[in-house]
């Protein structure tokens, strides 16, 4: 499957190469924007699904760049700024910008935005379906299937096991899990992490899976 | 105008009529007139003499007075000859010009201030989008690149970008007509933003924090509420017990939405309860702990006086419930509707 391809428009050199590395960690090919003398034409070269755009830059404004774009693409652009005054933010809509996110961001709540953009204009297909070692866990059903059987999750435990299934064969911590959770607006203590683990051991169990999450001492818990 | 001041004044004068009048009487006396001639002339001299004088005292009386009235109506006081008459007498006159001159270099004064503080406030607010990058710069190469440390750093940041918002508010709630626009918004999603905000905070704590039953739409200012409730969750750590258990939800009461903020801290005693809303109060808890600012709660009274959001505080020994109250516009529905 060919990645999706964002380009990122911000002056800021550290936040350039991180995001570039977050966004890259996430499955998108990237493509930062070094020179802002010619955005337009680099961005007609590279054709990105997406765009990044800061809006004080060196030369002129995200929104004037916005406006110029908006002038031949309906390219998805999210504006990414530290001016949080309602101008800026009519502005940006004004100008055909699709969301508009404060800095300091969260990055789950960028990728969260990220993604669903590019759902909606792309109708990207997203994972489903997630299998390991002959278990699959479907997120659409909320359930998990192996050999036949089939067990119900509650939310916490299909987004605990979607995010083990993700990261499946390495050790996922226990923090780890609690700032996806959390991330996923499920707000879930210590204790309530042991107790859901414990729960969906109890499931797979039923379904015929022993010990298929196993705990690492002091680390946490893989598949 | 003191009367009896005004009289004494007035002596030199008067006594300088009853020398007068004495020489006067002496000099006819010499000449040969009667005592009741004379008499006659004192009295009439008398008359005239306290006449002019005494309705003098009550013209000067009465136009004080007025101007004493002027000055108790303005509210900027120093306008005053603003609205004065120009007066007649010569004195007066100079008082007048030089009350004038007092006024124009006061007006120049607040004139100066006003300009300085605007300065200070559009370079606070440009610092703080400022500041902003490297935040966010810190905090992407903290979730780029784990370490152990790196929860802590972030956790750091997070009230770095906290006490930054702070400031910003801060020197914003002056004129939030300039920056706020009212729109319908979705209550739970500010919620959720700002558990988000606060997530290392309250996971580093090891909060439990329950959302329930916050779907609704409210009207008001989406990055203001925000604010608020960020203060409220950070109080709600601050003054935490062993295990603190967050509580968030709403109920709808008749013409408002009430959204409950609820804790299971250590409270606020009674005696400080009426006046935790007060800028620079810490209390008893502040006292106790600190990195009490007794700013943080005022911000929130004031930001909510200014976008008409209802906030009430109860508390007891077994924990803290703020409630804000969002008036319900049906006005807005029956237009759209």
């Amino acid at each position: 499957m060919n990645a999706n391809k964002i380009m990122i428009m911000e002056d800021d050199v550290v936040i350039q190469t991180e995001l570039k590395k977050l966004l890259t960690g996430s499955g998108y090919d990237v493509r930062v924007l070094s020179d802002f003398a010619n955005p337009i034409s680099d961005m007609k070269a590279y054709k990105p699904h997406l765009i990044i755009l800061d809006i004080k830059l060196p030369h002129r404004s995200g929104f004037s760049i916005c406006s110029e774009i908006r002038s031949f693409s309906n390219v998805p652009i999210i504006f990414v700024t530290s001016c949080d005054t309602d101008m800026d933010e009519l502005n940006s809509i004004m100008l055909g910008g699709d969301a508009f996110i404060t800095k300091p961001y969260h990055t789950a709540i960028l990728l969260a935005k990220i993604a669903s953009l590019l759902k909606r204009v792309y109708e990207v297909r997203q994972h489903t379906d997630y299998e390991w070692q002959g278990a699959v866990l479907h997120l659409e059903s909320s359930s998990i299937e192996y050999n036949g059987s089939k067990a119900e999750l509650t939310k916490n435990e299909l987004k605990i096991l979607h995010f083990l299934f993700n990261h499946a064969g390495k050790i996922c911590s226990r923090n780890d899990l609690i700032d996806y959770l959390w991330d996923n607006q499920l707000y879930v203590d210590d204790n309530a992490l042991s107790v859901n683990i414990n729960r969906i051991r109890d499931k797979l169990a039923s379904i015929g899976l022993n010990d298929f999450i196993k705990t690492k001492h002091r680390q946490g818990y893989t598949l | 105008m003191n009367g009896k001041l005004y009289w004494k004044n007035k002596l030199p004068f008067i006594i300088l009529q009853l020398l007068c009048m004495l020489a006067l009487s002496v000099f006819l006396l010499a000449v040969g007139n009667s005592l009741d001639s004379i008499l006659f002339i004192l009295f009439a001299w008398i008359l005239i003499c306290a006449a002019s004088m005494i309705s003098a005292y009550q013209k000067r009386k009465k136009e004080m007075a007025g101007l004493l009235r002027l000055q108790e109506q303005l509210t900027e006081q120093y306008l005053l000859p603003e609205l004065m008459k120009i007066p007649k007498r010569a004195d007066d006159q100079v008082f007048y010009f030089l009350l004038k001159a007092a006024e124009k270099s006061m007006l120049e004064h607040i004139e100066a201030i006003r300009r300085e503080r605007a300065d200070y406030k559009e370079y606070i607010e440009q610092w703080i989008h400022e500041i902003k990058t490297p935040i966010t710069a810190m905090k992407l190469l903290c979730e780029n690149n784990q370490y152990p440390f790196t929860r802590e750093l972030l956790a750091e940041l997070e009230k770095t970008a906290r006490y930054t918002e702070q400031a910003l508010y801060y020197a914003r709630s002056e004129h939030t007509e300039k920056d706020y626009s009212i729109h319908e918004i979705c209550l739970l999603d500010i919620v959720h933003n700002a558990i988000a905000d606060n997530k290392y905070l309250l996971t580093k704590h090891n909060v439990a924090v329950n959302v329930s039953k916050v779907d609704r739409m409210i009207f008001s200012d989406e990055k203001w509420v925000r604010f608020i409730l960020n203060q409220l969750i950070v109080n709600a750590v601050k003054y935490r017990t062993e295990q603190l258990q967050i509580s968030i939800y709403a109920e709808q009461q008749n013409d408002k939405v009430c959204l409950y903020v609820e804790d299971n801290g250590i409270g606020i005693s009674a005696n400080d309860l009426p006046r935790v809303f007060e800028k620079g109060f810490t209390g008893e808890n502040g006292r106790m702990r600190q990195n009490a600012t007794g700013i943080g709660l005022y911000l929130c009274k004031r930001l909510c006086g200014k976008l008409g959001i209802g906030l009430d505080l109860v508390s007891g020994t077994d924990g803290t419930t703020v409630i804000l109250s969002f008036p319900v516009n049906h006005y807005i529905h029956q237009v759209q509707g």
